[in-house]
């Protein structure tokens, strides 16, 4: 990924075919002290209309899940739509959900890392802290689906008088500690990429408190070189560490249903079908985001058409598996010669609940599919629209799974048909506005692209480019 | 009570010391002062129905007063107020007593043994020590235990409309009394259905003592239709039978004495064999009937021409009668009904002459119950299989129309209502409560303040009447045997019973009840001490020696004429409908309507709750383009009602069904209670007319564009061809007695050896089982057992197990006819709650135990005429106890555990309510409490915005502050809340919020049993509950199955009967190839059809549509493989 320029001014080596010439990461060879204001400027200054207009009703639908939540606590889970047999439902859709599109920041901060995909840059930072208020939105629904909201701390291992420990096989307690583990990590490398640029920030900080708070963040960074190698050594290990992690927590995730031997549920091909399919999610809403932010924040020229396809070609390849995963788990069906597990199939795709099933397949199999085109990958109205539609469909994919494998499982005596009371959408309805809420402070308060990072990847920030090294003016 | 401190002696001589001058003047301010325990005031509450005051009710009158019983061992109340001076000898505070009595019935008693704790009755049970009784109860019965305790009972006497004390109430009844002679024959008397011979002998005696009163006796169902033939009531001997014809009698459901009838019909259905005889069932019905769903052979004919199939039969049976076959010529057969299924039927009935039994059903006319009489006469039947038993029925010189007609031409002053709610249940023409209010004064004794009460409020000396567990009286039972009633608590409202108002009428010396029951006893103690033949029959329950004769007068031929006269044939059609009036399942006529327990106990049939809908057939649906839900307006003869409709498979065509007793309100005047209150879109006493009590032809259905939901507990009724219930026609039983363990998945797979005769051989040749049952994570109790030696609490890979006790159960579906006295007794016992109409439509029912009712038939094949004429199978569903129980490994604070003895156990305290157990439950049998549904009051369950503590107030204070005071006391009103919570089992806890349940095995009487064991044992050691002894406890469901088709036991004990039972050929696990091994299994269901019926089918239709959708034939070998589970299979 050296620069443009510098390949033209090598005579000797011939000049590369257009298609496998390296493109900039960042458009308009713009300067490293371009970089900074612009980034910066996002979270400074006065605060911009767009962000009101955004904000408000965020917040209040945030209140609104805040209500639901008070609500649902005072009076019992019976306020959701959810009885026996479908004893999770929207809940349990909503976590797999949110936690789905938790992965995609980590996975780009950290898997893309390692695989020195530098075009990670100018997105990791917002997808991080997607990830992080994804999992919050997420670690909610766990939490307020039981019965007992205040026991909740029974499931973690805490030496009682009582001698009872949680019980290790339940896959429910899994999930407890790859959630939690999951956060902390992705929490932890997210304010490690931070430190720096909260040193920018308190730097260029105007007001006292600014400095002050942006200062205790920062951790007293003075871009020292020690501390640049300590910092790179650190996220280096931090990415190898969460690694790891982004393959584990939706495999486990996956397990509440593998393990279980409810027809449509208990199937080997979850751990990775979910994985696949949470990054998919998470690359959608990645797109879902970042395309409004890039145009409102003018960052088009850092966050560029070539990041946006690339990402595009993810969300194909992880849909492309998705809609592998469904075919095969219905040849399994039928080939495994199991009569129940069949049914729970069939009942998918043309029982009551059909018309989730194939919104399901439209938006997950069928939508991306479009991405084989550049034209399409090019488009960034289309490329939003298609990534509402990745959302609703990985929505929907949950929801089959969970509410139409119970509705209709061994007992036909027991059969019966869900559906979901105002609690249940305006709980659901409302987590967005606690994401949106958490992400639009996010963006007016901390740097939304990591800044350090981004200039690493122009070609000044090679010592031997002209425009390289320390001349080049401010870091 | 406190308990007063003995007073400290005073020296004889000597310095006397004194605390005050009032000490010093013995003052009775101060002897008051010490004895109280607060001061003045404090203690006493003002409200009538506080539980304080009620505790000190009951344990003045009765606490101490019963326990003398145990002492004495006698049940002589004595009703005196004192503290514990002496603990009585054998009384163990926390370790219930049981007493007998019985629960009158129309005309009949159910004996029982009521279970009471620190003298609070708790739970019913049937008298097992009653001759003609198998310790049995019926859902009814069951729950009136919850009738007692309930807050919209009448508490207060009241006089034109204002309350008055019971002690001005008793005066005017006394003056009352008085001054009734004088009035000639203006007084009338309108009484229910009673066998006590208590009120007979007070009726007697004051019909003396009031020569020309007026005296009528009412039942709006009367279910001694059967009595008018010669008098006497029949008694029938089922298990003597080996062909029963039902001729609309629904005697598994809706007759009189069902609880005895179930016990002989299942009992001659036992086949613990492939050689035991069955007994075959033919029932002719409009309605789908319990009995319809259990008969061999059901032919569906509107109810107003089953007469028409009734001479049919006779005709063929007895062709030498002469009026049977003129009546037969007569009237037509239905349409579509095959005139081979009369032959066959009649042939076979014929072919068991003296070994057969015809039952008229309480619907049908006077004919068809002439008809059954004859038959029976004719086969030989009295004697061996109908006998007949003399029942006390009050002389009446009136009927209910005559009595409105007199008021109405106002020749009646005083009325007196004794019991039932006449403004209800009267026919409609008769209206009832415009002729009640002509009367000058009314005395009603009433249960409730119901409509009745409410009719002439003005006028009205208003009594509330006790329940039949607060009284005492008399009664008996089916087969003649005397039984007495007695009470277990006082009066909770200080009401009168039946016999009390009576005597106080007839001005008798005695007015108390057991002085009555007492002085009727008199007549029947025999000679011998009186004292001792009176404890003793307390004691039993039951007055030995009565026995139903064997034959009958002969029916008399001018019945026979008029009622056969009466007989004409009937058309009906799209546009004259037939319309027949039921007695409900759970209302009965309409006096449970305020049981929240019957209310929500799902219809044997429908399986819905909360409501009563419009019965009707498939087809009549279809011509009137009606479907379920969508209500439609009923017109006969100018009335209409408005009903939701339920297509009910197997009903007759052009027949709708109504069920009585819904569509009750609660006004301010008077009415039902809060739980019955508008339950029921439509009242079907509006329909009903005098001279056609039962059914009624000629009605028009239209639809009226509204729909209604229905919340019913079963949506889907098809068994989608899975072996669930798995069953088999007597001969295919025979030739493959090991069908049941031959279906499919289960014959493929290494399956559960419970026993080593049929597991595995090692190289050895020894039964492997640790190969038959794969290898989980627990150790197998029995192979732990087994590698232990036999040393009782070892820890065997990280758990006890015990090889004392391990418990199992096995359920007979041959047995089971569905009745539901098990849901009913489960939810008594376990104190589970109920939860409304929202929350059922949700699919949020409590129930442990629940039926599931099957009915035959698939799309691919005559799905129509598998509607229209259905088989259906039943099946009581609960907690399996699998050993390999797929809820605990998914729990993830180990709140779903096992226990050493075998039992899947819930530590309610440890749930935090995940729900994943549910998810994981193949059976879902696991019920979470959605909300507190034992402290929310039903308002508050109604959504979509439910109640709680932070959202409702009370009496001006947010209910989160009273909660926030005393948590344990909910959101309930108090009244509702102080009363309801003394229905609750003590040894059970009552589940808060959030916390998933289900049925335990009634844990609480294993270890009361276990523990009275160890006691016993002392140093022996010898702690095993044994069969024999009689230590093994029943659980709540077993004991109230008339059918005796549930049985619990210890596996460990070879002898015992639930060890025999699951060696039979018939025992399978449900779902077994899931490999979760459950402690419960069911023996599969044998059908006897005939095969020369044109209804025969080779093979029971769900196992037709098992083998169409699975391909499989479980009544063949298998070609791969052992032909059952346990045996040596091919590498499977």
């Amino acid at each position: 990924m050296a620069a443009e320029s510098s390949i033209q001014e090598m005579p000797v080596i011939p000049s590369v075919p257009k298609e496998l010439e390296r493109q900039p990461l960042i458009l308009n060879k713009r300067s490293l002290g371009w970089l900074s204001d612009k980034i910066s400027g996002v979270a400074e200054g006065k605060t911009p209309k767009w962000w009101w207009i955004a904000f408000v009703p965020s917040f209040i639908i945030f209140c609104v899940c805040f209500a639901m939540v008070i609500y649902l606590m005072s009076t019992g889970v019976g306020v959701w739509g959810l009885m026996i047999p479908v004893a999770w439902a929207w809940d349990i859709t909503n976590f797999v959900f949110w936690i789905g599109i938790g992965h995609a920041g980590t996975l780009i901060s950290a898997i893309l890392f390692l695989l020195r995909q530098r075009w990670r840059t100018s997105i990791n930072r917002a997808a991080e802290a997607m990830t992080i208020f994804a999992v919050i939105c997420a670690g909610l629904f766990p939490l307020i689906h039981i019965g007992r909201i205040w026991l909740g701390w029974w499931l973690l291992p805490l030496p009682n008088a009582n001698s009872i420990w949680p019980q290790f096989r339940s896959p429910l307690l899994w999930d407890v500690f790859a959630v939690s583990t999951y956060f902390t990590v992705s929490l932890l490398f997210w304010y490690m990429g931070l430190i720096p640029d909260l040193a920018v920030m308190r730097d260029r900080a105007k007001s006292k408190i600014r400095q002050i708070l942006y200062g205790i963040g920062a951790l007293g960074w003075t871009g020292s070189n020690r501390h640049w190698s300590n910092y790179e050594k650190a996220y280096l290990l931090l990415a190898g560490l969460s690694t790891p992690l982004v393959l584990s927590v939706h495999s486990i995730v996956s397990f509440d249903f593998a393990v279980s031997q409810l027809p449509g549920w208990h199937t080997t091909i979850f751990p990775p079908y979910f994985v696949a399919g949470a990054i998919f999610s998470g690359f959608g809403m990645v797109l879902t985001l970042m395309l409004p932010m890039r145009t409102v924040c003018h960052l088009e020229e850092i966050i560029t058409v070539r990041h946006v396809e690339l990402m595009g070609k993810v969300i194909l390849a992880t849909g492309s598996i998705v809609g592998y995963a469904y075919g095969m788990e219905f040849f399994i069906a039928w080939y495994g010669g199991n009569p129940y597990e069949l049914y729970a199939f069939k009942n998918r795709a043309f029982g009551p609940y059909w018309w989730a099933y194939w919104t399901m397949v439209s938006c997950n199999v069928i939508c991306p599919q479009l991405f084989w085109f550049k034209a399409v990958r090019q488009n960034m109205v289309i490329v939003f629209i298609i990534s509402i539609f990745v959302n609703i469909g990985m929505w929907f994919e949950r929801f089959v799974i969970i509410a139409t494998s119970l509705h209709r499982d061994y007992m036909p005596s027991n059969w019966a048909i869900y559906s979901p009371t105002w609690v249940d959408i305006w709980q659901f309805i409302g987590t967005f506005g606690l994401f949106l809420t958490l992400y639009l402070l996010f963006m007016r308060f901390l740097p939304a692209i990591a800044i350090g990072e981004v200039k690493g990847v122009t070609p000044q920030a090679d010592p031997h480019h002209p425009m390289g090294g320390a001349k080049g003016g401010h870091h | 009570m406190k308990t007063i401190p003995p007073s400290c002696p005073e020296p004889e001589s000597g310095r006397k010391y004194w605390r005050s001058l009032d000490q010093l003047a013995d003052a009775p301010e101060f002897r008051q002062w010490l004895e109280r325990e607060f001061p003045e005031g404090a203690s006493e509450f003002t409200d009538p129905v506080s539980r304080r005051s009620f505790v000190k009710l009951m344990s003045a009158s009765f606490v101490l007063g019963g326990l003398g019983f145990i002492g004495s061992g006698c049940r002589r109340p004595e009703e005196k107020i004192m503290p514990f001076g002496k603990m009585p000898e054998g009384y163990v505070h926390g370790v219930p007593q049981f007493f007998a009595t019985a629960m009158p019935t129309r005309g009949g008693a159910i004996p029982l043994l009521v279970k009471s704790h620190e003298n609070r009755p708790t739970k019913i049970e049937g008298n097992p020590e009653h001759p003609d009784s198998n310790g049995a109860t019926d859902a009814f019965a069951q729950a009136s235990i919850l009738s007692l305790y309930d807050p919209d009972r009448a508490q207060h006497y009241r006089q034109g409309g204002n309350t008055i004390s019971k002690e001005k109430a008793l005066d005017e009844l006394r003056n009352l009394g008085a001054g009734l002679a004088a009035q000639g024959n203006r007084i009338a008397f309108l009484l229910e259905q009673s066998s006590s011979p208590s009120r007979a002998r007070l009726v007697t005696a004051l019909q003396f003592k009031l020569p020309q009163a007026r005296w009528a006796v009412y039942e709006p169902v009367d279910l001694a239709a059967n009595r008018r033939v010669t008098g006497s009531a029949p008694y029938y001997k089922l298990e003597a039978a080996k062909v029963i014809l039902s001729l609309d009698s629904d005697f598994i459901g809706s007759e009189a004495d069902s609880t005895r009838l179930i016990r002989g019909f299942a009992k001659g259905r036992k086949t613990e064999k492939t050689t035991d005889a069955m007994n075959r069932l033919y029932a002719v019905e409009g309605l789908m009937t319990l009995t319809g769903i259990n008969a061999d052979h059901r032919l569906r004919v509107p109810t107003s021409q089953v007469v028409a199939v009734a001479a049919a039969i006779a005709a063929k049976v007895v062709p030498q009668n002469a009026q049977i076959t003129s009546l037969a010529a007569r009237l037509p057969l239905p349409q579509g009904v095959d005139a081979k299924w009369i032959d066959e039927c009649a042939n076979d009935i014929r072919a068991n002459a003296g070994a057969s039994v015809v039952l008229a059903g309480h619907r049908q006319s006077l004919a068809v119950h002439v008809i059954a009489s004859l038959l029976n006469t004719a086969l030989g039947n009295n004697g061996k299989t109908v006998f007949f038993s003399e029942l006390p029925q009050a002389p009446t010189n009136s009927d209910i129309a005559a009595l409105a007609r007199d008021l109405n031409a106002g020749q009646i002053d005083t009325l007196v209502i004794l019991g039932g709610n006449p403004a209800l249940t009267a026919p409609a023409d008769l209206k009832w409560a415009e002729a009640q209010s002509k009367a000058k004064s009314v005395i009603h004794l009433g249960y409730y303040e119901d409509e009745t009460y409410a009719a002439s409020p003005d006028k009205t000396l208003s009594i509330p009447l006790n329940h039949y567990l607060e009284s005492w009286g008399d009664a008996r039972t089916s087969d003649g045997t005397l039984v007495p009633v007695q009470p277990l608590i006082a009066p909770l409202f200080d009401g009168l019973s039946e016999i009390e108002v009576l005597a106080r009428l007839g001005g008798s010396a005695a007015t108390k009840g057991h002085d009555l029951a007492r002085e009727t006893f008199r007549a029947f103690a025999g000679a011998g001490n009186f004292e001792e033949a009176w404890k003793k029959f307390l004691h039993d329950g039951y007055l030995p020696g009565a026995a139903p004769k064997g034959s009958d007068a002969p029916v008399v031929a001018n019945l026979i004429n008029t009622s056969f006269a009466a007989a004409t044939p009937v058309t009906l059609s799209k546009d004259s409908l037939e319309v027949v009036f039921h007695r409900d399942h759970k209302m009965d006529d309409g006096r449970w309507s305020n049981n929240g327990w019957l209310q929500e106990f799902p219809d044997p049939i429908t399986k819905i709750t909360w409501d009563n809908v419009v019965l009707i057939s498939r087809r009549t649906a279809q011509e009137h383009s009606v479907k379920n839900g969508d209500v439609v307006e009923i017109e006969l003869e100018g009335t209409k009602v408005r009903g939701p409709i339920w297509v009910q498979p197997g009903q007759a065509d052009y027949s709708l069904g109504l069920a009585l007793g819904y569509g009750r309100k609660r006004t301010k005047a008077g009415g039902t209670g809060r739980i019955g209150h508008e339950v029921g879109l439509y009242n079907a006493y509006e329909l009903r007319a005098s001279a056609r009590p039962n059914f009624a032809v000629g009605a028009k259905l239209t639809k009226t564009g509204q729909t209604h939901r229905i919340a019913c507990t079963q949506e889907h009724g098809s068994m989608e061809g899975r072996p669930i219930v798995r069953e088999a026609n007597k001969g295919q039983y025979e030739k493959f007695p090991k069908f049941a363990r031959n279906f499919d998945l289960e014959a493929h797979s290494q399956h559960i050896g419970k026993d080593p005769a049929t597991a595995p051989k090692d190289a050895a040749g020894k039964p492997d089982l640790e190969r038959a049952r794969f290898a989980g994570i627990y150790e197998h109790p029995y192979t732990g057992f087994e590698k232990r030696g036999g040393q009782v609490g070892v820890k065997v890979k990280g758990q006890f197990v015990s090889d004392v006790h391990q418990w199992g159960m096995s359920i007979d579906l041959s047995s089971c006819v569905g009745c539901g006295a098990c849901v009913l007794a489960c939810q008594s016992e376990n104190n589970v709650p109920i939860v409304g109409k929202d929350q059922v439509l949700r699919d949020r029912e409590m129930h442990w135990l629940r039926i599931d009712r099957y009915y035959s038939g698939w799309k691919e094949k005559n799905f129509d005429s598998a509607v229209d004429d259905p088989q259906a199978v039943i099946q009581p569903m609960l907690c399996q106890h699998c050993e390999n129980a797929p809820c605990e490994s998914v729990c993830p604070v180990n709140a779903t555990v096992h226990d050493e003895e075998g039992l899947n156990v819930m530590a309610y305290n440890r749930c935090v309510g995940t729900r994943y157990c549910s998810n994981n439950c193949p059976y879902k049998v696991r019920r979470f409490n959605f909300f507190d549904y034992n402290k929310r009051s039903l308002d508050q369950l109604k959504g979509p915005w439910y109640g709680s503590p932070l959202t409702t107030s009370k009496d001006g204070e947010w209910n989160f502050t009273r909660w926030w005071k005393s948590p344990e006391a909910g959101t309930r009103p108090d009244d509702e809340w102080d009363l309801l919570k003394l229905v609750k089992n003590p040894d059970v806890s009552v589940r808060m919020r959030g916390v998933m349940e289900k049925c335990t095995f009634c844990v609480q009487r294993i270890e009361q049993a276990k523990i009275s064991q160890k006691v016993k044992a002392g140093a022996s050691g010898d702690v095993q509950l044994k069969e024999k002894d009689g230590t093994v406890p029943k659980m709540a469901c077993q004991q109230a199955c008339p059918a005796e088709a549930i049985v619990f036991g210890n596996l460990l004990d070879p002898n015992s009967r639930v060890s025999q039972l699951k060696k039979s050929e018939r025992d399978y696990d449900v779902l077994g190839f899931l490999d979760t091994r459950p402690r419960l299994t069911y023996l599969a269901r044998i059908r006897n059809p005939n095969p020369k019926m044109p209804d025969y089918h080779e093979i029971p239709l769900v196992m037709d549509e098992y083998k169409h959708k699975q391909h499989d034939d479980p009544y063949e070998a298998r070609k791969h493989g052992g032909q059952a589970q346990g045996e040596k299979k091919g590498a499977h």
